[in-house]
């Protein structure tokens, strides 16, 4: 089992190189486009991944290069050196470290969903094909190898090459499938309504009144009254 | 390893001086936001349209040069109108937010330079709202078809600015006045214009490169890393390193999101989409006393040595006719050597010739004066000198080794510059005429670079050893008799010459109007247009 697993959550990383190009007719970049692609969902309702089965969290981005921390050395030689000013200038700087750059620019996926306890990346994968597949081919169609892709199955098997099993959890969401999490949300946003209705009254009150709360949420049935996916705000 | 930039990410102005890549005339407009929602949507309208700094080819896959260019930036104010979160606006520069008009004691923006005297568009500036300049766009023409066409080059390129105007026009109109065009731009015969018009002057029919004093401009621009069309131009124009090589400089000097030259990101605001590959820009509309100018060089022409040319040259530390540096020809007899090599060399050598230079044989400005333009603005490595017991008086020698590299005290202090002359000189004996040069300075850091240069090395000269000096074209002078401005020419210490002093310099270079604009990313105004910049 991987470090990308805990309990039934999975936490999946994809990084895609995007290609270099430009969008035909448009003076942007593909990488450029995938971002502004991806930044339009702001502006929709809800994001396109909630219609995506089991989903926890999950966040997109453009990387656009690795930045650099500093570059004043800290290792031994570097300190050895800077206190022996009989060491020339050019001996000092070979010992500074290099800026390194990426070779691409890179559309990163980062998301935790509900995989089971042996972490079902395909089935999950292939559920987002068959929620949002018209979505997927907007913001990967870009990447290097997607033409590749052409249903559910192939979707799996090229985000899984552009897999990187670390393991970057969100905080904020237990093990339950997401149907189960929803449920638990709308339950504790509505008992904490009903607390606050019945303060003061008297048990009997409380106990007829508890029992047509019961009865509305019903608190065993997944399907409804529940949250909806996606849904953040009360 | 060679750093690649997006630049499909980067607004094209910052990259290129369009004057230089066949774009002879330029139209600035500036713009009052009236209604934030509208001005977002007009701003994204514009974005679509926007020049970015690609290269261009007629190939499958590539972009086609544009017949005009559009490029876009904004003041500190315009952010805050557009709605960009507090958090945000909270960490561009001081300066920026602060404006040129309140910097004009930096600045020495003093005498006929005062923000009271500037043109009414910048006079009104930042004194009431709906005056306020929020948004430039700057529009950059060609000329399809010329010379072939038989026509006049601005002409034909004035069709398509005409063009260009009419489309920004259109699209201000369409957005229900959520933005206005500011007029107040004083044109010819002082006539208010709602634009800044610029063009190249021209020569027999030819476009050249020279403002109204029949200097060439622009020659030294620095080049900085990652830009691919600027890689055969290194050489005088980036940093001077020990072994005599020179190499770009740190692309954060110029723009933010980058390492600059102190191995550190520039300050700027959050997130990092709306700094990265933006950066500052300094618009000023400069105008040139001409009358003035032929005055004062006929008057110390007729009495300097090396005569009225030479003379100058030592303003500005290049000569006239075709910019050769002082350096390289100090007098007559070594320029006719000089025009002789630039004669037969290619673009390349002529490059060479012009541009790769040093002051490391010139250390106590007997060829180049401390206060000549080109050695104010780029001391390149001269800026560490010093004299020992012993020397002969004024003589300055290079303190080899005093710093990690030669250019320690230079390169930070580096400016991009673009802009064009406007107007046209109709009468030379009269100052009064419409005439000077729009230039655009941009740079990551608007106090370290730009007002340092200009408050230091400009307004002026302890840096320089040269007292108050100020430089000579540029410099904030006075004729006052208690303080009159002056600059002294030196010569060789060594040799029988006497020092020229040029006394009483009148204020050739007046400001007349400018303010400090943000120049964002691509990217940067996808977001700005959207509403969506998120500081968290």
């Amino acid at each position: 089992m991987g470090s990308n697993i805990s309990g039934s959550a999975y936490a999946l990383t994809i990084l895609s190189p995007i290609r270099n190009g430009v969008v035909p007719g448009q003076e942007i970049a593909f990488a450029d486009k995938v971002r502004d692609t991806l930044q339009n969902w702001n502006l929709l309702i809800n994001s396109p991944m909630t219609k995506v089965p089991q989903t926890y969290l999950c966040r997109y981005f453009v990387l656009d290069d690795v930045y650099t921390q500093s570059l004043p050395g800290g290792s031994a030689l570097d300190t050895l050196i800077d206190f022996l000013p009989i060491v020339p200038d050019s001996l000092r700087k070979w010992a500074m470290p290099t800026e390194d750059h990426l070779q691409s620019r890179y559309l990163v996926f980062s998301c935790n969903f509900h995989g089971g306890p042996n972490g079902d990346v395909d089935g999950y994968l292939q559920g987002m094909w068959n929620a949002i597949s018209s979505n997927i081919r907007e913001v990967w169609g870009y990447c290097y190898g997607f033409e590749k892709v052409h249903d559910a199955a192939s979707f799996a098997t090229y985000m899984k090459q552009c897999q990187l099993t670390a393991s970057l959890f969100f905080v904020g969401s237990n093990d339950e499938p997401l149907p189960e999490q929803l449920k638990a949300l709308y339950l504790k946003q509505e008992f904490a309504r009903f607390a606050v209705a019945n303060q003061g009254l008297d048990a009997a009150t409380v106990r007829a009144n508890y029992l047509a709360f019961s009865q509305r949420v019903k608190p065993t049935d997944l399907n409804g009254p529940t949250w909806v996916p996606g849904q953040y705000r009360l | 390893m060679t750093k690649q930039l997006d630049l499909l990410d980067i607004q094209g102005n910052v990259i290129r001086a369009y004057g230089r890549f066949g774009y002879p005339v330029a139209r600035y407009v500036f713009l009052n936001i009236r209604n934030a929602a509208r001005a977002r949507t007009f701003v994204g309208k514009l974005t679509k349209k926007v020049t970015t700094a690609t290269q261009w080819g007629d190939g499958i896959g590539q972009v086609k040069k544009p017949v005009w260019t559009v490029n876009v930036a904004f003041t500190y104010q315009g952010l805050k109108e557009l709605e960009v979160p507090r958090e945000s606006l909270m960490n561009f520069a001081p300066e920026f937010a602060a404006g040129m008009k309140a910097r004009r004691d930096i600045l020495g923006d003093d005498g006929p330079s005062a923000p009271e005297l500037w043109d009414p568009i910048w006079q009104e500036n930042r004194e009431t709202r709906d005056k306020d300049v929020h948004i430039f766009v700057s529009l950059n023409a060609s000329a399809p078809g010329w010379p072939a066409n038989g026509r006049d080059l601005i002409e034909t390129s004035y069709e398509q600015l005409e063009l260009a105007w009419q489309w920004l026009k259109d699209i201000v109109a369409q957005h229900g006045g959520g933005v206005v065009i500011l007029g107040g731009n004083v044109g010819d015969n002082g006539a208010l214009l709602d634009y800044q018009d610029c063009k190249v002057v021209m020569e027999q029919g030819k476009p050249t490169a020279k403002e109204h004093f029949g200097y060439t401009d622009g020659i030294g621009d620095p080049v900085f890393e990652g830009v691919p069309y600027d890689t055969d131009r290194v050489n005088g124009r980036g940093k001077q390193l020990e072994n005599q090589q020179w190499a770009p400089l740190a692309t954060g000097e110029f723009l933010l999101g980058h390492i600059d030259e102190a191995k550190e990101y520039p300050p700027a605001p959050n997130p990092v989409l709306l700094s990265r590959n933006g950066t500052y820009m300094i618009y000023r509309k400069l105008h040139e006393n001409v009358a003035t100018f032929d005055a004062y060089l006929d008057e110390h022409g007729s009495k300097y040595p090396g005569g009225k040319e030479l003379l100058a040259a030592k303003f500005v530390g290049r000569w006239r006719d075709n910019g050769a540096p002082l350096v390289k020809a100090p007098d007559a007899a070594s320029k006719a050597v000089f025009d002789k090599q630039l004669a037969v060399a290619d673009k390349e050598g002529q490059d060479e010739l012009l541009c790769n230079f040093t002051y490391d044989a010139d250390m106590s400005g007997a060829k180049c004066p401390f206060s000549a333009h080109i050695r104010r603005i780029n001391p390149r490595a001269s800026l560490q000198m010093i004299s020992e017991p012993g020397d002969p008086p004024g003589s300055l020698k290079n303190s080899v080794g005093a710093f990690d590299t030669p250019g320690a005290l230079t390169n930070r202090r580096r400016v991009l510059r673009r802009g064009l002359p406007y107007g046209d000189v109709k009468d030379r004996t009269r100052d009064d005429g419409n005439h000077g040069i729009i230039i655009m300075m941009l740079n990551s850091d608007i106090n370290r670079q730009f007002e340092f240069v200009q408050q230091q090395w400009i307004n002026y000269g302890n840096d320089f050893k040269a007292g108050n000096d100020k430089e000579i074209l540029l410099g904030n002078h006075s004729v006052d008799d208690r303080f009159p401005s002056k600059a002294v020419l030196q010569v060789e210490p060594t040799g029988n010459d006497t020092p020229y002093i040029l006394s009483k310099i009148p204020r050739l270079v007046e400001t007349r109007g400018g303010d400090y604009f943000f120049v964002p990313s691509l990217t940067a105004l996808r977001m700005i247009a959207k509403g969506l910049i998120d500081p968290t």
